[in-house]
């Protein structure tokens, strides 16, 4: 069991143009509403309220760059900038993480 | 596309989900203790139990349903002796596993093997800083077990694990202690709230906080923040000022639910009894249609109105408390929790006859004398005159007794 | 939070996130903050 972290990541720059994807320790349920996320080392549930968010998340693995699956969606700059905060808030939670060469 | 919605989470929490998100199951009634508190009156086994098949059909269940995780406890869960084989299925099916108990199994080479997990947690109960506020709880010896079992797990390096209080009128004074214990073993606190549920209704007039008390823990409660877990227990005390971490919501079938030993579903740990009895997993839908189509669970996802609290000002954050705590001090769902830190509970149970207040359906205690208030507690235990009076050998070849598991593989003919 | 109009880009390099308000689209609550499980 790893611990809970100290302090989480603090919530500032989140960079669009690296490579991301759900943590492995990560368990995505979709619900009705959007879905529900559980990290089985932080034991943190995250909640998300858009299924277009959902459909972000779950196809970031398949794109070079969160910048490219948020273009994906096909949404209005608006909405990919909400889009854009949770997925920096997902990082800062440690839901999502950063893909290196190894796990690309 | 879609605008955000200010929904919040509880808002669609409150009108159930199509899966629960944990939930609480009891794997066995037999425990090696006899608290005098204990929500699910345990002590012996009961001979309906589930069989290992009957119980990893559930875990089967519970993976297609994406549960998260399943508290599993008991009685005393590690006393059953397919406990290891449920446990390590349940995570090689994708089901997290965090179980309770009061330390007595946790050996050096249980807690290496439990460190060397990545989806087993563990939670040990303890009720008192000291071993004399403990034990007058728990019964002789017991602070003593949970002392050895948080070293052993602290030495095989599993940190983190819980260690978990319920908060009662004589231990409220030593949270520090408790912190400085779990801070010790390199474990995480958790404070829950007595309810007057199983064995709990016998000794709640002398046992529940004071008023003056629940402001006391709430404060400490606020002043240490997400580094104390609560189990979501206070929110009642939510009416106090800022609600504490935590959905601040009852879960019982909503988000949440207790399977028992014998495969029962109720809507919650601290609500074993008839009214609030769904379903068994043994029905034909399993306990996939229990969640979904059970007539108990379907009435708790309709909105909640308020009933007598729906005038007070603080409805919104206590939501008028827990219904185990009211059902079992016989005050009316729809009213003040017995706690009301308005003290609109207190008023209301000035007017519950004495002696009125539902009694639990089931009692799994040992067979020792028991006074109806016991202030000090003498336990005596008889030695088990079959697999179904647990204890912990159980398993173990005794002379003249069969060994296996139990009343459920009809071995030990009781 | 800059934002640029160009539509090709569509959102800025890097997002800087406001520590006070709090996100619309996704909540955050323990495992353990869900009351009913002991």
């Amino acid at each position: 069991m790893t611990a809970v972290p100290e302090s989480p990541a603090v919530l500032d720059r989140f960079d669009l143009d690296r490579a991301w994807g759900v943590h492995p320790s990560v368990a995505v349920r979709p619900e009705p509403f959007g879905a529900l996320l559980y990290h089985f080392g932080t034991r943190r549930l995250s909640f998300l309220k858009d299924p277009t968010l959902l459909a972000v998340v779950t196809t970031l693995s398949d794109h070079p760059s969160a910048r490219a699956a948020l273009a994906a969606t096909g949404a209005d700059v608006a909405q990919q900038r909400r889009l854009a905060r949770a997925l920096a808030t997902l990082a800062s939670t440690d839901m999502i993480t950063e893909r290196t060469e190894a796990s690309s | 596309m879609t605008a955000p919605t200010a929904t919040r989470l509880i808002d669609h929490f409150k009108l159930g989900l199509d899966a629960p998100i944990c939930l609480t199951w009891e794997l066995t009634y037999a425990c090696n203790l006899s608290c005098v508190h204990c929500l699910s009156s345990s002590g012996r086994r009961d001979p309906r139990e589930l069989t290992t098949a009957e119980a990893k059909a559930v875990i089967d269940e519970l993976e297609r349903m994406q549960v998260f995780y399943v508290n599993i406890g008991g009685g005393e869960p590690t006393v059953r002796s397919d406990f290891w084989e449920l446990v390590d299925y349940a995570t090689a099916h994708k089901v997290g596993v965090k179980f309770s108990t009061n330390g007595v199994k946790i050996t050096p080479e249980v807690a290496a093997r439990l460190a060397a997990s990545d989806y087993v947690d563990v939670q040990i109960s303890l009720d008192g800083a000291t071993a004399e506020v403990n034990d007058h709880v728990r019964g002789p010896g017991s602070y003593a077990t949970a002392m050895r079992a948080m070293a052993n797990l602290k030495n095989a390096g599993f940190t983190g694990f819980k260690l978990s209080v319920v908060c009662t009128r004589q231990n409220v004074g030593q949270l520090d202690e408790f912190k400085a214990i779990a801070d010790t073993y390199g474990a995480q606190l958790r404070l829950t709230r007595l309810r007057p549920s199983g064995r709990g209704a016998d000794v709640w007039d002398e046992l529940h906080l004071l008023p003056h008390q629940q402001k006391e823990l709430y404060d400490w409660l606020v002043a240490h923040g997400e580094d104390v877990l609560t189990g979501d227990s206070f929110f009642h005390l939510a009416a106090f000022g800022d609600a504490l971490p935590g959905l601040n919501l009852c879960g019982a079938g909503r988000v949440v639910c207790l399977i028992d030993p014998v495969g029962d579903v109720y809507a919650c740990p601290f609500a074993i009894h008839e009214n609030f009895l769904a379903g068994s997993v043994r029905d034909a839908g399993g306990f996939h249609g229990v969640w979904r189509d059970s007539a108990l669970f379907q009435e708790l996802r309709q909105p909640q109105t308020g009933g007598a609290c729906r005038s007070c000002q603080h409805y919104d954050a206590c939501q008028g408390g827990c219904m185990a705590a009211k059902f079992f001090t016989g005050l009316p769902l729809d009213g003040p929790d017995p706690e009301c830190v308005q003290g609109y509970g207190e008023s209301a149970l000035a007017g519950v006859v004495a002696g009125s207040a539902p009694k639990p359906s089931l009692d799994h205690s040992h067979r020792t004398e028991r006074k109806p208030r016991p202030v000090t507690l003498t336990l005596s235990r008889r030695p088990p005159a079959s697999a179904c009076d647990e204890s912990p050998l159980a398993g173990f070849e005794v002379i003249g007794q069969p060994s296996g598991s139990g009343c459920a593989s009809g071995a030990c003919g009781c | 939070m800059p934002v640029e109009t160009d539509a090709s880009t569509a959102v800025t390099e890097t997002v800087e996130v406001d520590l006070v308000e709090e996100d619309l689209l996704v909540e955050d609550v323990s495992i353990d903050g869900m009351c009913g499980v002991y």
